[in-house]
């Protein structure tokens, strides 16, 4: 089953310099890019930044990205539900 | 010679030693190309969070080929065209660096985008040839900044690279353009994932296959750690190194670290089953 993964990109203000999550995921199930793409002749906004689940098929649901997160901006979630 | 080297090559025995690859007149052309105007015919873009996308991933967990076949393909008209790489060999690269001006050491979007590595720890990858005169326009592709190299030091860097384990790759920006010279690794190198997690060939395999020669490997070990493809193990019933031929991207990394030189490079055109297996 593949997983889901939401982030809450207005609680997750500045993932490049936290990157907790990115570092924690054992089989680097997430990226890291931007919601507006190369900017000419601007620096991208850290608030730019985000979070998404891209490799989901390595999704174990370990939820070790969701513990680590400070502000708690990840729901990982696959159908059938997952263990309390 | 794979079909790059026959459409690109004009003569050279590979499409990447053919100087004309690397030639503003091509980064020209790429500019008055429509879709590689935007997002996509940019570094920070293709690097990024290069990925198949949810579809595909369903698509292929429901076994729904035909789906997963079109998409593939549609992934690959589009790669094959803007953005795409191969695996080089170290004596490929000491040609290319011949030819190739200017050098430019930079950040890598890659580890940038898997692990958010800070850019005073990432200058792994170089750019190369005229489109990096403009590198200024585009701050955040080039976040860190960019060091000009002079081929000897460029050499000097990879090298360090490689001994690292990192497997040199040369990157097209708008095929047949070559502007990327990365050193990549698995899991944090979005083109290898690409194609070694779904197969899809973001990156080529290289012209050569790795072979062992049993009689000569002393059964060290050494050499598996080195590959970044899943093409090596060692064989608990041997004793000795065991390279899936199928697998092996040509990178030549293993052979760098074999002492009783047991590891040889075999042109991929004289093995007449894999002379298509890119
Ligand atoms: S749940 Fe575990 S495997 Fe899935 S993305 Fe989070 S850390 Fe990675
Ligand atoms: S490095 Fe050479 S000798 Fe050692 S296991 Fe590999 S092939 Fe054998
Ligand atoms: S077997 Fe050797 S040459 Fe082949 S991909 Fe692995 S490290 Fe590279």
């Amino acid at each position: 089953m593949l997983a889901t993964i939401v982030v809450e990109d207005s609680k997750c203000p500045d993932p490049l310099a936290c990157r907790k999550c990115l570092l924690v995921c054992p089989t680097r199930v997430l990226g890291l890019g931007t919601d507006v793409g190369p900017q000419k002749y601007r620096e991208i906004d850290p608030e730019h930044f985000i979070v998404r689940g891209v490799r989901e098929q390595f999704c174990t649901v370990c939820m070790k990205c969701v513990e680590v997160c400070p502000n708690g901006a990840i729901q990982v979630t696959v159908e059938g539900g997952v263990p309390a | 010679m794979c079909v790059w080297c026959e459409r690109y090559g004009e003569g050279h025995e590979r499409w990447y030693l053919n100087p004309a690859n690397y030639a503003r007149r091509l980064y020209k052309v790429r500019k008055d190309e429509p879709e590689a105007a935007g997002a996509e015919g940019n570094p920070q873009a293709a690097g990024g969070m290069a990925s198949m996308g949810r579809a595909f991933l369903e698509a292929r967990e429901r076994g729904d080929l035909e789906t997963v076949e079109r998409m593939r393909k549609q992934a690959h008209d589009i790669a094959w065209g803007i953005h795409f790489g191969q695996v080089i060999t170290q004596e490929e690269l000491e040609q290319i660096l011949d030819i190739i001006y200017p050098i430019g050491l930079m950040t890598c979007a890659c580890r940038r985008s898997m692990r958010g590595l800070p850019d005073e720890e990432n200058f792994t990858c170089m750019g190369m040839g005229p489109g990096m005169y403009k590198w200024e326009r585009w701050p955040d592709t080039y976040r860190g900044g960019v060091h000009f190299l002079t081929p000897d030091e460029a050499k000097q860097v990879l090298n360090t690279l490689r001994s690292r384990g990192l497997v040199h790759t040369l990157f097209t920006f708008g095929t047949p353009y070559l502007a990327g010279l990365c050193n990549c690794d698995y899991p944090d190198c979005a083109a290898i994932r690409t194609a070694v997690d779904v197969d899809v060939k973001v990156l080529w395999k290289g012209h050569y296959i790795a072979e062992v020669d049993p009689d000569l490997c002393n059964g060290c070990g050494l050499c598996v750690r080195r590959c970044q493809f899943k093409a090596l193990s060692f064989s608990p019933s041997t004793l000795k190194a065991n390279i899936d031929p199928l697998q092996c991207y040509g990178c030549s990394l293993c052979r760098d670290v074999c002492k009783p030189d047991a590891i040889r490079l075999v042109d991929r055109a004289t093995l007449p089953a894999l002379a298509e297996i890119w």
